[in-house]
């Protein structure tokens, strides 16, 4: 009896379809472990775990799998994540990255579906306008604490981005105010509250916008979601904001904004080299930014 | 190499209505993808973004195959790709269920017409693709003087994801 058993009815053929899947998690924080957890669970088989940062002691209130030895060792967050998935499942395909995203973006494009689960926003921003250009879904998932009077407001978002639909600047999960608020911190999002319950709602929800997209057990009426979180409340909403956007043209992604407009396929092509090395013509040497940075408008030391 | 050819489910379901109108005398219907491109180590996507259908008066009128279409049709085809430059990719349909394969004619008069996109487009792989009901299957081109490389993975894109190109 396959360890898949009890999911048969997610479609006659959902387990060989979850194998042959590979999915790129962004962030293998609160919310990235959570997620590569249940995608292990859920007989996902290729993983691309992307995260540059290690683990401290301040992440054990929420990291996944994480655990006081790894502190100590200061163990990489994408070998947590591996680790935890192997347990799961062994013969899981899993490249660890350890790296920022924007490092790791020959790993990622390969991908089925991609996960943001990054705090930045500006990296979700240039996260999503990559998965765009590369006709990739994108799952988005956010959370954050509010101080709210004499108390504290837990809310976050998770939206599935894909082509045609609402983006993140349509939903307002990103705008000019907070890319800016950012900047004047020097591109850092800060050691914001964080706690691992909502992270643990927010990845159950993305976890679902995904298996309802790779597997036919559900068919979804709309192209993208949005669903929004009441952590005092407890309650998972469709977002009103979604619903209002749903059927005008996003204004910030266009469709046809796909690839590479600098692509030349004879890069690829491998021809004798003409010169020997030290008869070739001197050329200046000018730093070329990667082309997913310069469609983005940014500078190499961004 | 890798490739992967991922499309919009609307633009695949236009592909598939475009293809099984009938026409006046031509037996199949034949059109173009165009494609933008993507790649990485080993890796290349390629992404399309749009179809255009043949033209009924661009078939020509030959009871030799089931349908053959004239200089015409290529020249209007590979304008429309030139701006945004885009891969171009010949398609048609077999019909039927399960993997489909090209046929004899299919292969040696893509061999002679593929290669030849290259003088237009010069910088994007070219190609050809045919389809059956719930699959599909395709050839690239990434340099005119050599063999094509076999698309790998065909993924669509749209309420669902799936990794072929079949209907649900």
């Amino acid at each position: 009896m396959s360890w898949l058993e009890r999911q048969s009815f997610l479609g006659p053929d959902s387990e060989e379809r979850l194998n042959d899947v590979t999915v790129a998690i962004a962030g293998l924080g609160g919310g990235g472990s959570h997620t590569a957890q249940q995608l292990a669970h859920v007989g996902v088989g290729g993983f691309v775990l992307v995260d540059d940062d290690r683990i401290d002691n301040t992440n054990l209130n929420r990291l996944v799998g994480g655990t006081r030895q790894d502190v100590v060792d200061a163990w990489p967050k994408v070998d947590i994540a591996a680790r935890l998935i192997r347990a799961v499942n062994p013969d899981a395909r899993i490249r660890c990255v350890p790296r920022k995203w924007q490092e790791a973006v020959s790993e990622i494009i390969g991908a089925d579906a991609v996960f943001g689960c990054v705090d930045s926003v500006r990296a979700k921003d240039e996260l999503e306008a990559f998965c765009r250009r590369l006709l990739i879904p994108y799952i988005d998932q956010g959370m954050d604490v509010h101080e709210v009077g004499d108390g504290f407001l837990v809310a976050g978002q998770v939206v599935l981005s894909v082509p045609g639909a609402p983006c993140l600047r349509c939903l307002g999960v990103i705008t000019d105010e907070a890319l800016e608020e950012e900047a004047r911190n020097y591109g850092a999002a800060g050691g914001k509250p964080q706690v691992v319950w909502p992270n643990g709602v927010l990845a159950s929800t993305a976890v679902g916008l995904f298996m309802q997209t790779v597997t036919p057990w559900f068919t979804p009426e709309n192209l993208g979601e949005c669903f929004e979180y009441d952590g005092n409340l407890h309650t998972v909403q469709p977002s009103d904001r979604m619903r209002r956007s749903r059927d005008l043209p996003c204004p910030h992604r266009s469709t046809q904004d796909i690839g590479d407009p600098m692509f030349d396929v004879r890069r690829m092509v491998t021809k004798p080299p003409a010169l020997h090395r030290a008869e070739a013509t001197e050329v200046s040497r000018v730093v070329r930014r990667p082309w997913w940075r310069r469609l983005l408008g940014l500078s190499s030391s961004d | 190499m890798k490739i992967t050819v991922r499309i919009p489910t609307p633009v695949l379901e236009g592909i598939r209505a475009d293809l099984a109108r009938p026409h006046a005398f031509a037996g199949e219907r034949v059109g173009f993808m165009a494609a933008a491109a993507m790649s990485s180590p080993g890796t290349l996507m390629l992404l399309v973004r749009g179809y255009r259908p043949v033209d009924d008066d661009d078939y020509n009128d030959a009871s030799h195959v089931s349908a053959e279409i004239g200089a015409e049709a290529f020249r209007k085809a590979l304008q429309w790709a030139y701006r945004p430059r885009s891969a171009l990719l010949h398609v048609h349909s077999h019909h039927g269920f399960g993997k489909p394969g090209f046929s004899t004619v299919d292969l040696r008069s893509g061999s002679r017409f593929v290669p030849s996109f290259f003088t237009t487009i010069p910088r994007m792989p070219q190609g050809m693709v045919v389809l059956s009901n719930d699959s599909a299957a395709g050839l690239v081109w990434i340099d005119e003087h050599q063999d094509p490389i076999t698309v790998g993975v065909f993924a669509q894109m749209g309420r669902r994801y799936r990794r072929d190109w079949s209907a649900s």
